[in-house]
């Protein structure tokens, strides 16, 4: 009897819908609590008022509109129905209704927060958000089958291309290239400067880990080529992710990240 | 045939690192700027803006004292359980977005604005306000600073001041 590797790595389309269903109610579930927890952060003296941020509103009507729904009890009862919608994910799966208001509601959070709160994280929180609500809308004109793969597809080429760039332009600076970056970074870190006998102060280990992780993201394509490869990639992008929250705070970003792995598999094993 | 998919979904990203598109630019954009990720972090080492504060405080002379100027960066735990749930130091984040937005603001304006009427402005002034209320309740004065520091692996090498604002009476 033979082993069929490559089959026993690929993710059915059934499995691999759950798999990302589950793991984006998570990541969104723990922004949404985040974001309950801030509120105090958008009153008072704090510094997100939205009393001063409603300048950035450019139409008269919209600046309205949001005034009402970013009053104090508004914007914590859109948060309590965001965690609805994520409950309703978790035990009926994706459906318009759902995923539409997750959509709607992203865009107004966003907005809350002038466009990102948390950079990186928000950017691929709304690349899979948009790629399942492709799923669904493609689902209701066509096949289920075809709006999955555009979902996923959409999903998997904009995670892919976050590892290309941010590889490929630390390889262009010479800082990068001589791992100095990574420790200057690192010392501005929300954590504070390294501690004097920091392993990655070491010039050479910092300069080693720069090019493994620069080349690593800048081979991201190729994890495509083969479900294997898409599982191992997605493996050393889980422990890159945990270093980067680790070093940087970034929580948010390992659970963005996490969420579109199902996707890149999926896509890996039809090729 | 996929596969042949693949290479040039490659090629096409290689390009995108060469040719230089110009750069859009308006309100609702900003807002909607996460429908277009650069995807690049970390990427460039440089001067990074930093906001300094000082409080001005009416001694029992009738003078006009300062404080030193406080460093308003932040700083958080490392913790594990972080990766499930961390608001402060993503606020803290945040707030350093935010001051990187300033700068940008500040780099971008023509000559001769006034920049306390960018909305960027205005949040880093209230919130300057706020946190000297917390650290001198006394306080009757405020004025920060933007100053822009340079590091290598380890120190700061250059710094020079981007901007002071003026003097303010606290309200």
């Amino acid at each position: 009897m033979t082993m069929d590797w490559h089959a026993s790595f690929m993710l059915s389309t059934p499995l691999a819908i759950r798999a990302i269903e589950l793991l984006f109610a998570w990541s969104l579930s723990i922004q949404t609590l985040e974001y309950l927890r801030m509120r105090p952060a958008t009153q008072g003296n704090s510094l997100w008022v939205w009393s001063i941020q409603r300048q950035d509103v450019p139409n008269q009507w919209m600046r309205k509109f949001l005034d009402s729904l970013f009053m104090p009890q508004a914007f914590t009862a859109l948060l309590v129905l965001r965690l609805l919608a994520l409950v309703s994910l978790v035990f009926q799966g994706c459906h318009l209704l759902n995923i539409g208001f997750l959509f709607v509601s992203n865009l107004a959070l966003l907005i809350r927060w002038r466009g990102a709160f948390n950079g990186g994280s928000d950017f691929m929180t709304l690349v899979v958000l948009t790629g399942l609500l492709i799923a669904q809308v493609v689902s209701h004109f066509s096949s289920s089958e075809f709006g999955w793969r555009a979902g996923f597809w959409y999903i998997t080429i904009h995670s892919i291309t976050s590892y290309f760039m941010s590889g490929s332009v630390k390889l262009l600076q010479r800082e990068w290239r001589n791992g100095s970056a990574m420790t200057i970074f690192l010392n501005a870190a929300i954590h504070g400067p390294l501690g004097s006998g920091h392993w990655l102060r070491k010039p050479w280990l910092a300069t080693q880990s720069s090019w493994a992780f620069m080349v690593w993201e800048s081979l991201a394509p190729l994890a495509l080529l083969d479900a294997r490869l898409a599982v191992l990639f997605c493996l050393i992008a889980s422990l890159f992710h945990f270093l980067v929250f680790w070093y940087f705070g970034l929580n948010r970003f390992f659970w963005a990240w996490l969420a579109t792995f199902p996707a890149i598999i999926w896509c890996a094993g039809q090729i | 045939m996929s596969v042949y998919w693949v290479i040039g979904y490659f090629l096409v990203l290689v390009l995108t690192l060469i040719y230089k598109t110009p750069i859009v630019s308006g309100p609702w954009l900003f807002l909607l700027r996460s429908f277009f990720p650069n995807w690049k972090f970390f990427h460039a080492v440089g001067y990074v803006p930093h906001l300094y504060a000082r409080a001005g405080i009416v001694n029992a002379t009738g003078q006009l004292v300062w404080t030193d100027w406080v460093h308003l960066y932040p700083h958080a735990e490392q913790k594990f359980w972080h990766l499930f749930h961390n608001p402060k130091t993503n606020l803290g984040l945040a707030q350093q977005n935010l001051i990187d937005h300033f700068w940008a603001d500040l780099n971008d304006a023509p000559e001769g604005c006034d920049p306390r009427s960018f909305v960027s402005y205005q949040m880093v002034a209230h919130f300057v306000a706020g946190v000297l209320h917390n650290l001198y309740p006394e306080h009757t004065h405020n004025q920060f600073e933007l100053r822009m520091l340079l590091d290598n692996s380890a120190e700061t090498t250059n710094t020079h001041v981007m901007m002071t604002s003026p003097e303010e009476v606290r309200t």
